[in-house]
């Protein structure tokens, strides 16, 4: 696979080397990091019931909880301020880039939550900002050195699915520009200056996953599943393809039945095998499974 | 039937129970469809959407019920719109509806409704359906379905699966067919596609009429090339011992996926009407 210059693509390919010789691997200024089995792409699953409350609102205490267990298991750190000094400098410009869909939102308990432990490690606050529609004319993206992608996973009438790599197409200025061919060439976006490079860290909320597709605005509360989960991974494309083993599964079990995602989500094994952004097999990814484990699906 | 969408706004009630029609409603084209349906708008523009108004009604804390109403052009693309996401049969709202969790579609004639109340309460379901009623009652006629439809042999056909479409995009609703466009599926080529459940095995059958036989055949020929392994009989099992099957037959292909066995598909096939 072609090495690109992203960082988190950098750190998945150090990872990997310093695995294979058996040696720590440092980066420049900051903390230990991360022994990866050889080759793969970590992904890291963390699942909690607890984190839904009886209307099915994120409890934000418990999603900070899981996005520090997600982010030691990612970087193998034993703390989680000492795991995101592995992934920002205190003097980056941090864009968060969240899913702002009004019927399933990247929440702000995910948002703060990464925002928290970002200006723990010393970014100042009015170097962060959260956005989605408005990143190309939000003056902390335009000046960004590090960006962190965290949005949820559903089911897209024109896509297939809507997850980590697509959530990138804020960074066009026509995003319809990207539509032909059932946004096969979404990877693309990921190799343009305003992004390349620079992402730290992919946050794929499965709090209540969108498995199927229902009515004009492509949402009805029948076709998500609680599935009391978040992913990350530095490499978008494994933790949008393990994302995606998920919501086929769902769909399985759901409509007992094989029942395609259609359009198919071909931009993820596109992004792989065109635009090698990353890994789309499941034989190269390393699977952390922490928490709950029942009805996984992987 | 009323001639302009801005007249759905115009004929509708004021006040249904505790709700109140907001103003004013909003108009999308398809130049800016997209700005409204965040992800969605491409499904409408492959079945050739002309023009949708949106409009809601509200109670006393600012709760709202929203109605869409596309005009599709025409009844085909009303019903192929409408039928994309269907999951089960329902005849009480237009010439078919779809109700779930807060959600009524339905399509009329060249219209395809949403009625959208979510979270979904008993006293807005009731609304909802008045509102659908007040929305059917007002379009007048009823169009026609795509002719294609009527060509899926109707013997062990599951009624809720029949889809209609003329872009390629569509083709995998189902079963995976290709990431290309193999049969060269497009907006002058309509499509039919049914699912059959016949002694507990599942297949599919989709059709798709060309403008004529010249198309045709260079689609089958394709198709052949491309995944039957230039089998002359257009007949072919699958890795996992199921059977493809391709039938050309002057402006029209037929399909057959996933079928049982070889016999299975030659009877389907020798079930399609001319």
């Amino acid at each position: 696979m072609k090495p690109r210059k992203s960082i988190s693509r950098r750190q998945f390919i150090k990872s990997a080397s310093a695995a294979a010789i058996g040696t720590t691997l440092l980066r420049s200024g900051q903390e230990t990091a991360v022994p990866v089995k050889i080759g793969k792409s970590r992904v890291v699953l963390v699942r909690d019931l607890n984190v839904l409350d009886e209307n099915g609102n994120p409890q934000y205490a418990v999603v900070e909880e899981m996005l520090d267990s997600g982010i030691k298991a990612l970087t193998g750190m034993p703390d989680p301020q000492s795991a995101w000094k592995t992934i920002i400098k205190p003097d980056d410009i941090v864009g968060i880039k969240n899913n702002r869909w009004p019927y399933l939102r990247t929440t702000a308990e995910v948002e703060n939550s990464i925002k928290k432990r970002t200006i723990e490690v010393g970014v100042k606050e009015a170097n962060i900002s959260v956005d989605d529609l408005g990143v190309l004319q939000n003056p902390v993206f335009q000046k960004a050195t590090a960006l962190i992608n965290a949005r949820p996973m559903r089911s897209h009438h024109w896509s297939g699915v809507g997850s980590l790599i697509k959530n990138y197409i804020m960074f066009i200025p026509e995003p319809d520009s990207i539509h032909p061919d059932s946004c096969a060439d979404l990877a693309s976006i990921w190799d343009l200056p305003v992004v390349k490079g620079k992402t730290r860290l992919n946050v794929l909320v499965m709090f209540t996953p969108q498995f199927h597709s229902f009515g004009p605005h492509s949402f009805n509360p029948k076709y998500v599943w609680k599935y009391f989960g978040l992913m990350l991974g530095f490499d978008p494309v494994a933790v949008d393809a393990t994302g995606l083993r998920i919501i086929e599964a769902i769909r399985r079990e759901y409509f007992a039945e094989e029942r395609p995602l259609n359009p198919p989500a071909k931009h993820i094994a596109i992004a792989d095998s065109k635009y090698h952004l990353g890994t789309a097999d499941p034989q190269k990814i390393e699977l952390v499974k922490i928490g709950y484990d029942k009805e996984s699906f992987v | 039937m009323p001639e302009n969408i801005n007249e759905f706004y115009q004929n509708l009630p004021d006040t249904i129970a505790v709700w109140k029609k907001a103003d004013p409603p909003s108009f999308y084209t398809p130049a800016n469809l997209s700005t409204y349906i965040d992800g969605g708008a491409e499904l409408f523009i492959s079945y050739n959407f002309k023009n949708a108004l949106s409009m809601k009604y509200t109670d006393s804390a600012d709760n709202e019920i929203v109605v869409d109403i596309f005009d599709m052009g025409s009844a085909p693309d009303a019903f192929g719109v409408f039928a994309h996401s269907r999951e089960t049969i329902d005849d009480r709202f237009g010439q078919g509806s779809e109700y779930a969790a807060g959600l009524l579609t339905f399509w009329k004639d060249r219209y395809y409704v949403s009625i959208l109340a979510y979270p979904e309460t008993a006293e807005k379901r009731e609304v909802v359906f008045k509102l659908g009623q007040a929305i059917a009652g007002g379009i007048k006629s009823e169009g026609a379905l795509p002719p294609i439809i009527a060509l899926l042999p109707a013997e062990n056909l599951l009624p809720e699966t029949v889809r209609y479409f003329h872009h390629d995009i569509w083709l995998n609703s189902f079963y995976f067919v290709s990431n290309e466009n193999v049969l060269n599926i497009g907006n002058d080529t309509p499509t039919a596609l049914g699912k059959y459940r016949q002694d507990g095995a599942t297949f599919f059958l989709l059709l798709v009429r060309y403008p004529d036989a010249a198309r045709a055949e260079a689609a089958g020929r394709q198709f052949r090339q491309k995944l039957l392994d230039g089998a002359a009989d257009g007949m072919r099992p699958t890795k996992e011992g199921r059977w493809t099957g391709l039938q050309c037959r002057d402006d029209l292909v037929s399909v057959v996926f996933n079928a049982p066995d070889a016999p299975t598909v030659r009877a389907l096939f020798a079930k399609i009407q001319k």
